[in-house]
């Protein structure tokens, strides 16, 4: 027992390849491994554990300084045959932060940010039960702070539709001439697992999305959404397209647009993004954002520019600051300022 | 005279060892029963994990060297033409997703012997490794 709790805790401490390099030729693909940032394999269980976790810090005009130990976000897969994935993403937020003037407050809590099951006939048809996130553009699906670039994200993703859909979605490839082409095809099935505590997620909805990535290092979606809040009868429609270019290994461009009445308020709507982002010492990032937003009613039209560096000294481990201005001060959409967050895959 | 010729072959074999670097022809190997033909594009599809199951519906088995290592390296920019950086952030959002990369052998006699167990296994090895065990679905050079 004691011998096995140590190789278990040698296994999450250690670099990862020595142990591999031990065990696999008598076990192949078998075995207890850890890898910084890709998580702890417990052998031929196909189980994994692993996760990320953030710390902030913003200093914000018109406001006091601000720190937080945002959370610690855990990532459980599951992939008992090769048919079946589960996945669930636990996060243990409100550890600790702070505000300048006032003291360290803390409110910790725990929430299911996505739990769900995907079982796959092939490449071309899967499907995906439970709670997922919505497949609308590029940020969307992959929003936490080790993934991308700036330490806000545009407002299209923050301010226009939820996060998250409870329900079901048929996803699936195919791969003409050399590319992958992918679908998604989802809608609300289920009562919302966990819902946002501010913000109630749309009673009934139903989406698409279609991608078309090519090993060049071109990537073009397309989006549509469309929701229902709660009783209300009426449903709101957005479309969207979304671009990656990836011209050399040192250079990202990408681009978001979307289009229509988000479920969040009523009214059209519309906004923008576009972002560069450039190696421009090795492991070290520069990042520029411009993005547009026109919000539903009377709200008046912001342009916004972020600028900032990106540091990723390993994959596992990013470094960020940068700077958000605005063309006007509009604190309930966007509040200009310096942030800088420091995030890690485990 | 003699001296310093070998002062200044040995300054060149220290400052160059890159040049004395074998590298090896690669060969994509399958088990023996597997008869499936693969492009180029489809086994970087199928090292990045979009492409998951051979056309007869068995789950794709994919094998790595371990990260660093030299033919690794090759591997990677002969069929996936992307940077380790580069594949290093594609991976972190699969993980993302609960996608890992494929499964990493110590060395390539273990990705022969696995592959020739296993029929739903592709991994590489340098052709001059190769024997009856397995079957050659490209050579990458």
């Amino acid at each position: 027992m004691t011998l096995t709790a140590f190789c278990v805790l040698g296994a999450v401490i250690a670099p990862g390849t020595a142990l591999e390099e031990r065990i696999l030729p008598e076990r192949a693909l078998g075995g207890i491994e850890y890898h910084a940032g890709r998580g702890l394999r417990i052998g031929d269980t196909g189980l994994t554990v692993g996760g990320f976790a953030t710390a902030e810090a913003e200093w914000l005009e018109a406001e006091n300084a601000e720190a937080a130990l945002e959370g610690v976000n855990f990532l459980l897969f599951f992939d008992p045959v090769p048919y079946v994935h589960l996945f669930a993403e636990i996060e243990a937020g409100g550890f600790a932060s702070w505000e300048s003037g006032g003291g360290v407050d803390s409110d910790p809590g725990m929430e299911v940010d996505r739990l769900f099951a995907d079982a796959s006939a092939n490449d071309r048809l899967n499907v995906r039960f439970g709670k997922f996130l919505t497949p609308i553009g590029r940020w969307n699906l992959a929003p936490a702070e080790p993934l991308v670039w700036t330490t806000s994200e545009p407002l299209i993703v923050e301010h226009v539709f939820d996060e998250t859909v409870s329900g079901a979605m048929l996803w699936g490839s195919s791969f003409p001439r050399g590319g992958t082409a992918s679908y998604s095809l989802y809608g609300t099935f289920l009562d919302p697992i966990a819902p946002e505590r501010q913000a109630p997620p749309a009673g009934h909805s139903a989406g698409a999305h279609l991608e078309w990535a090519s090993l060049s290092g071109w990537t073009v979606g397309g989006s549509y959404f469309a929701s229902e809040a709660h009783g209300e009868g009426a449903w709101n429609h957005l479309g969207g397209v979304d671009a990656l270019w990836q011209p050399t290994a040192r250079l990202e461009l990408s681009a978001e647009a979307l289009f229509g009445e988000g479920t969040r308020e009523e009214g059209a709507l519309w906004g923008l993004y576009a972002q560069a982002v450039i190696e421009t010492l090795p492991t070290l990032y520069a990042v520029g954002r411009y993005e547009r937003f026109d919000p539903p009613g009377e709200g008046r039209a912001i342009d916004l520019f972020d600028v900032g560096l990106a540091w990723v000294p390993v994959n596992y481990l990013r470094l960020k600051a940068d700077y958000r201005f605005a063309d006007h001060f509009d604190d309930e959409l966007a509040t200009p300022g310096f942030r800088a967050s420091l995030s890690v895959l485990f | 005279m003699a001296a310093r010729t070998f002062t200044l072959v040995l300054v060149l074999a220290l400052l160059a060892p890159s040049f004395a670097e074998e590298r090896p022809r690669l060969a994509l190997i399958v088990h023996p029963a597997r008869r499936a033909e693969l492009s180029v594009e489809e086994v970087a599809q199928i090292y990045l994990r979009t492409r998951r199951f051979w056309e007869d519906g068995a789950p794709v088995v994919p094998l790595n060297l371990p990260s660093g290592t030299p033919l690794r390296g090759r591997f990677s920019k002969l069929v996936l033409r992307q940077t380790e950086t580069r594949l290093a952030d594609y991976w972190n959002r699969r993980y993302f997703y609960g996608v890992l990369p494929p499964a990493t052998l110590a060395s390539t006699e273990a990705i022969r012997r696995y592959v020739a167990s296993d029929p739903n296994a592709i991994g590489y090895v340098p052709v001059s490794e190769v024997d009856g065990s397995v079957r050659v679905l490209l050579h990458l050079e």
